[in-house]
């Protein structure tokens, strides 16, 4: 792998990082997989690009499209709470109708943003080159975030947040209310979601309609990878452990597809991605009954 | 004080499968009165409680904490006043959390959580001397997940988690039923210094017989959704098991066997 090669591994692998975080939000602290994400990225980036194009501060613009994204979890919520919408379905509907809205947005189908000010511009003339320049600005952004929801998942009202995802019934005879947290949480992890949509397209130079397409999986693949890194009950190593595993899953990835004997292709990496997250979520199962097999075994 | 007035309950309402959990029952629990709760299965034992709790909508009638009618504040809002402990021991707590994470979440019942951090040193050193209480050494694994403990470990930490905020209201529902008998005589003796100490109000369900009368100071009788006695004072201290069973049995008024074999349990 060259050195450019890898500098840009570990910038998207940063950016997803933020996604990663996200996603273990609503997945492991509130127990609701959420697919939203795949329409929230998009929308973050295309919120900002659009916005940067008509003028606006690229910083404003980011934080504008970040709330979008954040609003979008909580359509996904309110669809949920409000009407018992199973929440896998919640989730679909909302990305759903987020690819059209992306469009609507955009008002085409990709917005460049190549000659546009980005969040980027005020660094690049510090005498970094502008390739590490990115991959520092974004390692910032995700550590800065990491900490951010690392913090909150130690305030009271984030450990309230986790009760909700471990015993709803136990929340609520202490006085949770468990709706309220579930609306904070889906809103948390869109708007993270969204603020890495915006990142992407500022770093990348564009925004694109398809550029969400599989972000849900990628975001798990990297809370698993990370998860199998460190066993720990500390929120700070698990969080930061998800910018880990979504570096380390990136490095993978494209390790795999520069291998030219192994002949991947650039377009075969969701399947790669949905075969390693198949098999991170299968080999804990597997294992427990292999386990289980030997015991019985030695018992005869 | 807690006072029910007129209380109905109905599930599913105006379906084949509807059943009326409660029928009109009135109670009055003065502050600092500690009443045991009997009852064959589906006497709407655990209904009472679960709707003075709020996780029940009344279907009619009104409850009272003391002058205030509570009857229309949900489950959250009412935990100020009360704290619970389940039959479950896997109910009353997080398993997914550390011991002093749960702690740190009964500490802050009733309130709203705020961006402060849920634990510091001063908390910590409260709950181990809390969990001290217990002699089960937990007080040196606050940072254990609770998952990890056994049954009557973690029901012995919800019971103490129902005590580290102040409330007025104690609800245990059938807390000892899924312990082992030496376990379950330890929460009875904790719960006992708890009550005694914080002077609470207590409605305690309970499947032994035994239990209903060597706790507390008045023993109610539930039947198919209502009150059938009512025993207090010297009336009570007169009573025995077998007395106990025998009212039972006329409660059935059809003579039948007793084929529950939950209340025979300690009798």
């Amino acid at each position: 792998m060259s050195l450019y090669a890898f500098l840009g591994t570990l910038e998207i692998g940063f950016i997803y990082g933020l996604v990663a975080m996200g996603v273990y939000l609503t997945f492991r602290i509130l127990d609701f997989p959420d697919l939203t994400v795949d329409g929230s990225f998009t929308l973050g980036a295309a919120v900002t690009a659009t916005l940067i194009v008509m003028g606006i501060n690229p910083y404003l613009s980011t934080l504008l499209g970040a709330s979008a994204a954040a609003c979008a979890g909580l359509v996904t919520a309110w669809l949920n709470l409000r009407f018992n919408i199973l929440h896998l379905l919640a989730s679909i509907l909302t990305m759903t109708a987020l690819y059209t809205i992306n469009l609507r947005v955009m008002g085409k189908p990709n917005v460049a943003l190549i000659m546009e000010p980005t969040m980027l511009t005020p660094f690049l003339n510090l005498g970094i080159p502008a390739m590490y320049m990115k991959v520092i600005f974004v390692a910032v952004c995700a550590i800065i975030g990491g900490l951010l929801v690392a913090w909150f998942l130690y305030t009271q009202y984030g450990l309230a947040m986790r009760a909700v995802g471990s015993n709803k019934r136990m929340a609520q005879a202490n006085g949770i209310v468990v709706n309220e947290k579930v609306y904070v949480g889906l809103a948390l992890s869109n708007g993270l979601v969204g603020l890495a949509g915006a990142l992407f397209a500022q770093t990348n130079g564009f925004a694109d309609s398809t550029m969400g397409i599989g972000t849900i999986v990628v975001g798990l693949a990297a809370v698993i990878v990370g998860e199998s890194l460190f066993a720990t009950r500390s929120m700070l190593v698990i969080v930061m452990s998800c910018i880990l595993g979504s570096i380390l899953y990136r490095i993978a990835v494209s390790m795999a597809l520069n291998t030219d004997f192994l002949g991947f292709q650039a377009s075969d990496v969701n399947l790669l991605t949905a075969v390693l997250v198949a098999l991170a979520l299968v080999f804990p199962k597997l294992r427990s009954e292999y386990k289980a097999k030997k015991a019985r075994g030695q018992e005869i | 004080m807690i006072r029910c007035d007129n209380l109905h309950v109905t599930f599913n309402h105006g379906l084949p499968t509807e059943k009326l959990a409660l029928r009109g029952i009135d109670l009055t629990i003065p502050t600092g009165q500690f009443v045991t709760v009997i009852g064959s299965n589906g006497a709407g034992k655990s209904t009472l409680l679960n709707t003075i709790a709020g996780d029940i909508e009344t279907t009619r009638g009104r409850i009272f904490f003391g002058d205030r009618d509570v009857t229309n504040l949900p489950a959250t809002g009412r935990t100020k006043d009360i704290a619970r402990v389940f039959q479950d021991p896997l109910a009353g707590t997080c398993g997914n959390l550390t011991v002093e994470e749960n702690m740190a979440l009964a500490y802050g019942r009733g309130q709203r959580g705020t961006l402060a951090f849920a634990l510091n040193n001063k908390l910590r050193k409260v709950f181990k001397e809390q969990l001290s209480r217990l002699n089960l050494g937990l007080e040196d694994r606050l940072d254990a997940q609770m998952g990890l403990l056994s049954g009557g470990q973690r029901q012995s930490v919800s019971l103490l988690m129902s005590a580290l905020q102040p409330s007025s209201i104690l609800l245990l529902d059938e807390h000892t039923a899924a312990l082992d008998p030496k376990t379950a005589a330890l929460i009875m003796d904790i719960s006992s210094q708890i009550i005694e100490e914080k002077k609470l109000t207590v409605m305690m369900v309970t499947h032994s017989m035994r239990q209903a009368l060597d706790h507390g100071s008045r023993t109610i009788m539930l039947h198919e959704g209502k009150i059938i006695f009512d025993l207090e004072g010297v009336e009570r201290s007169k009573y025995e098991v077998k007395d106990l069973l025998n009212l039972f049995a006329h409660s059935r008024n059809d003579g039948e066997e007793l084929d529950d074999d939950k209340l025979l349990l300690d009798s």
